[in-house]
């Protein structure tokens, strides 16, 4: 298990040193420069050759003849492995403080939005198993079919405008009310609000996390109900589910101790693959409900071709997506006693 | 349990009082450093806790006293000489001084100023834009920046310019403490960091994507802010923006979509305000392209498009359509020969498309923005109504778009566009804001037309000491680019904003942003 586990993070490792060079080539690669993006209605060609040189952007990419270190590409990787993932080249913010400023936001809320899809989709997944081809079923493969194919943006402004607008019950959007004062400590704000004594503020941010939570999460919440669904028709057909039952053992434990655990193996899966989806999936809610987060800043800084937020943005989601992974991978061995990593 | 809760929620709102005043702004400032930014949200942000030199009367254009209480030019135009308003301390208590101004100027012109931390991604371009480049460049306007004396700064100029006082007092140039730059260094203007200003609020917190908090300055120079806390909020989303006022959630807001003026106005809680229209939409037709170079063409094209209703439809009444490239506020520049508006007239059009040789018409692109601005709110749309227009006598029009970063690059590479959408919102009060950025020597290749007599008008124009000279000048500059018509000016448009009812006091600039010390929220709740 060590050996293994050491194994994979070296292998993240590599894997992230290959997207740093991906990420470095497909960013100067898409069409449209900083330094015009920079400028907006005012570049003009002598305005942003000025500023390209400023930035030095017009430095020649992996190799300098004059001077080989004098390139892009080692300066970046210099700067990478020495942990400096660079500056915003509009704010001149180092890339690693909004960074570490913005990913609590975007966690607590995929965070959030897991659990509801969990919470909500693994019990209609198991009813629609149970109560096949029933009134439920139908209502549950209904509900996880619109999740799937309603837009998270409209979602969202539907949410927002019917629970906050027009029911008065939640706030719009953002992450805590404007005239509530929590000096953030872990960066999760509900968690915060409990470490500081200030319960008031937890549940105020728990309030502002539930529509966007919603808006998130619907789409995993389909797809974990549909995955479950199957996974537990496909287990509930099983010989030694029969036997279970042969044996006189009630419903509630044949379908609980017996067939969930087993049908949990692809849901966990799932699981791991919608952590990436969560991140893409918050590139919309977190501008939708102003959530300060990592989704909306990246997806900004791509319209701008801000590189070094780029660059550093996608090795931090691919960080985070490796590591999900090797976690969804290790679980798979607490499930199931059969599998062993070595 | 009820006691502890009703406890922790006092203690967590007791920083808040009632007089707490949100506003909602349309995105997160870029950065809080003056001189290095060019959007309107680190602006309206900056004109908070940053004076300027020189300042704009309220929902005015027109200059007023700022850090300075007067200035002067030279006879020729090639000096201006800044008397400063004495007593005013930076909100950490350091004088503002002819050192401050010094120290200010110099290390946004200066590329190898000690406190300019350009090795460090500085640029400080909007300088480079509005002032003509940076100390020695052969096109920079200033030539050297002199204390007088405690009180007194003189700013010498390589060439005359009627027009250094308003560049000075557009909300770039805020003056900041060269105590608090000195101390932060390069993190200066970041969320790590504390910016100090002189302006009617103080900066407290920074809470990366979300909001900044500011307090008001009880020492300030002119009007003191009534509210005991501002809150400016990161509210991206126009739609999320009409939300969060309707459910009380912020006070005021920018930016709204003009479609929202009817829900607006529908809301009893909700007052519209119109911002001063100071913008111009407009299409610009490439000399590059084999019928847009003849100018019977162009005139046609602008003749064929029923601006009026294109901006009726897509505007909610929220703008203008006329032929001026300048603001109606600035209608003083315009040429009395010039018609007040375009004459819609498609069968003189296509008579007109006729006697140029193109009975038949012609296939053409137009491009469209991919992004909403307030001069063109939904391009796209407009685009297919301009489309449809001139489809009605004979020309084809593909629609195209791309992404914006590549749009504003592809416009000045040739071959350029045919036709593309695009506008420009001003800096400051003068016609040579507008005309200069877009016909200037230096201004944008995307028609392939920069005549001599063109940029000799713009010249005149930025020399001219009055404003009778000035008017003189750009009639002429209108009468030319009219007749030209390269550039078909759509919409002068009035951003739509909106507040609670109680929000009293705003007085909306035109210029997009103003300090927010004048409003009062008496009766929120």
């Amino acid at each position: 298990m060590g050996s293994y586990l050491i194994r994979r993070l070296l292998r993240t490792v590599l894997v992230m040193l290959g997207i740093s060079l991906v990420v470095f080539v497909f960013v100067r690669s898409i069409p449209g420069d900083p330094a015009v993006a920079m400028l907006g209605e005012r570049a003009t060609p002598e305005a942003a050759a000025a500023l390209r040189e400023q930035l030095g952007l017009n430095k020649p990419w992996f190799f300098n003849p004059a001077n080989p270190m004098d390139a892009q590409y080692p300066k970046y990787m210099g700067a990478l492995l020495q942990g400096d993932l660079g500056s915003g080249i509009k704010s001149n913010i180092p890339v690693w403080d909004d960074l570490k400023a913005r990913f609590p936001a975007t966690a607590e809320l995929s965070v959030a939005a897991l659990l509801f899809a969990l919470l909500v989709g693994m019990p209609a997944g198991i009813l629609a198993a149970l109560r096949r081809n029933s009134v439920w079923d139908n209502l549950a493969t209904t509900i996880s079919l619109v999740g799937v194919s309603m837009p998270v943006f409209w979602l969202g402004l539907l949410l927002s405008y019917f629970f906050a607008v027009k029911l008065g019950w939640l706030p719009p959007s953002a992450r805590l009310g404007s005239e509530v004062n929590l000096e953030p400590l872990t960066g999760f704000y509900v968690l915060d609000g409990l470490l500081r004594g200030q319960p008031a503020a937890a549940w105020d941010a728990l309030r502002h996390l539930i529509l966007p939570a919603i808006a998130l999460g619907s789409i995993p919440l389909a797809i974990i109900a549909r995955i479950t669904r199957s996974s537990m028709l496909d287990v509930l057909g099983q010989d030694y589910v029969r036997t279970a039952r042969a044996k006189g053992l009630t419903g509630r434990a044949v379908t609980f101790k017996h067939a969930l655990r087993n049908a949990l193996l692809p849901v966990v899966t799932v699981i791991g693959l919608q952590a990436g989806a969560l991140l893409g999936g918050a590139v919309l809610t977190e501008t939708i409900f102003s959530w300060p987060g990592i989704g909306s800043w990246v997806y900004d800084a791509i319209s701008q071709r801000d590189y070094p937020i780029i660059q550093g943005g996608v090795i931090f989601a691919a960080l985070i997506v490796s590591l999900a992974n090797l976690i969804v991978d290790l679980s798979y061995a607490a499930l199931d006693p059969r599998i062993q990593y070595s | 349990m009820k006691k502890l809760l009703l406890t922790a929620l006092l203690s967590t709102l007791s920083a808040a009082s009632a007089a707490t005043l949100v506003f909602g702004g349309n995105g997160e400032p870029v950065s809080l450093e003056s001189g290095n930014i060019t959007d309107g949200i680190s602006i309206l942000v900056q004109r908070q806790i940053y004076d300027t030199l020189v300042d704009f009367k309220p929902g005015s254009t027109d200059l007023a006293p700022g850090l300075a209480t007067s200035w002067k030019a030279n006879a020729n135009n090639t000096a201006w000489t800044f008397t400063l308003r004495k007593g005013v301390r930076f909100h950490d208590g350091t004088p503002m001084n002819a050192d401050a101004i010094v120290f200010n100027l110099s290390r946004w012109w200066d590329k190898s100023h000690p406190y300019g931390f350009r090795d460090q991604g500085r640029t400080f371009e909007i300088v480079g834009e509005l002032l003509g480049g940076y100390k020695g460049d052969a096109t920079a306007v200033i030539k050297n920046i002199v204390k007088v004396n405690d009180t007194t700064v003189r700013i010498d100029l390589n060439k005359p310019s009627s027009v250094l006082p308003n560049v000075m007092a557009a909300g770039y140039f805020g003056i900041a403490s060269p105590t608090a730059i000195k101390k932060e260094g390069a993190k200066y203007g970041t969320p790590a960091s504390k910016p100090v200003g002189t302006g009617p609020f103080i900066f407290q917190s920074w809470r990366t994507g979300d909001r900044v908090t500011l307090l008001p300055n009880k020492l300030y120079w002119g009007e003191k802010a009534k509210v005991d806390q501002l809150v400016i909020r990161n509210i991206k989303d126009a739609s999320q923006r009409l939300n969060e006022l309707k459910a009380g959630t912020i006070d005021f807001a920018n930016d709204l979509t003009p479609d929202s003026l009817r829900s607006v106005q529908a809301d009893k809680n909700l007052v519209a305000v119109k911002r001063p229209s100071f913008n111009v939409g407009f299409v610009s037709m490439n000399n590059r392209n084999q019928y847009l170079k003849n100018q019977s063409v162009r005139q046609a094209i602008s003749m064929a498009i029923n601006k009026k209703a294109i901006v009726e439809g897509f505007w909610n009444g929220l703008g203008v359509s006329n032929a001026s490239f300048v603001p109606p506020v600035m209608s003083w520049a315009n040429s009395s020969k010039v018609p007040a508006d375009y004459k819609f007239d498609p069968a003189a059009a296509k008579k007109m498309l006729a006697d140029a040789g193109y009975p038949n018409g012609f296939s053409i692109d137009l491009w469209y923005m991919p992004v909403s601005r307030p001069y063109f709110p939904t391009p796209k749309p407009i685009a297919e109504a301009i489309a449809a227009d001139l489809s009605a006598i004979g020309i084809k029009v593909n629609l195209k778009t791309q992404d914006w970063a590549k749009y504003l690059e592809d416009r000045n590479k040739e071959p350029g566009f045919d036709m593309y959408m695009i506008g420009w919102t001003g800096d400051y009060g003068d016609p040579d804001n507008f005309y200069g950025a877009y016909y200037g020597a230096n201004a944008s290749d995307d028609i392939n037309w920069n005549p001599a007599n063109v940029e000799t008008l713009l010249q005149q124009g930025r020399a001219a000491a009055t404003q009778e000279a000035k008017a003189k000048v750009y009639s002429q500059l209108h009468e030319i680019t009219y007749n030209a018509a390269y550039r078909i000016p759509m919409v002068h448009s009035n951003p739509l904003a909106a507040a609670r009812s109680y929000v009293k006091g705003w007085a909306p600039s035109p210029l997009g942003s103003e300090p927010f010390n004048t409003i009062t929220v008496t009766g929120k709740k």
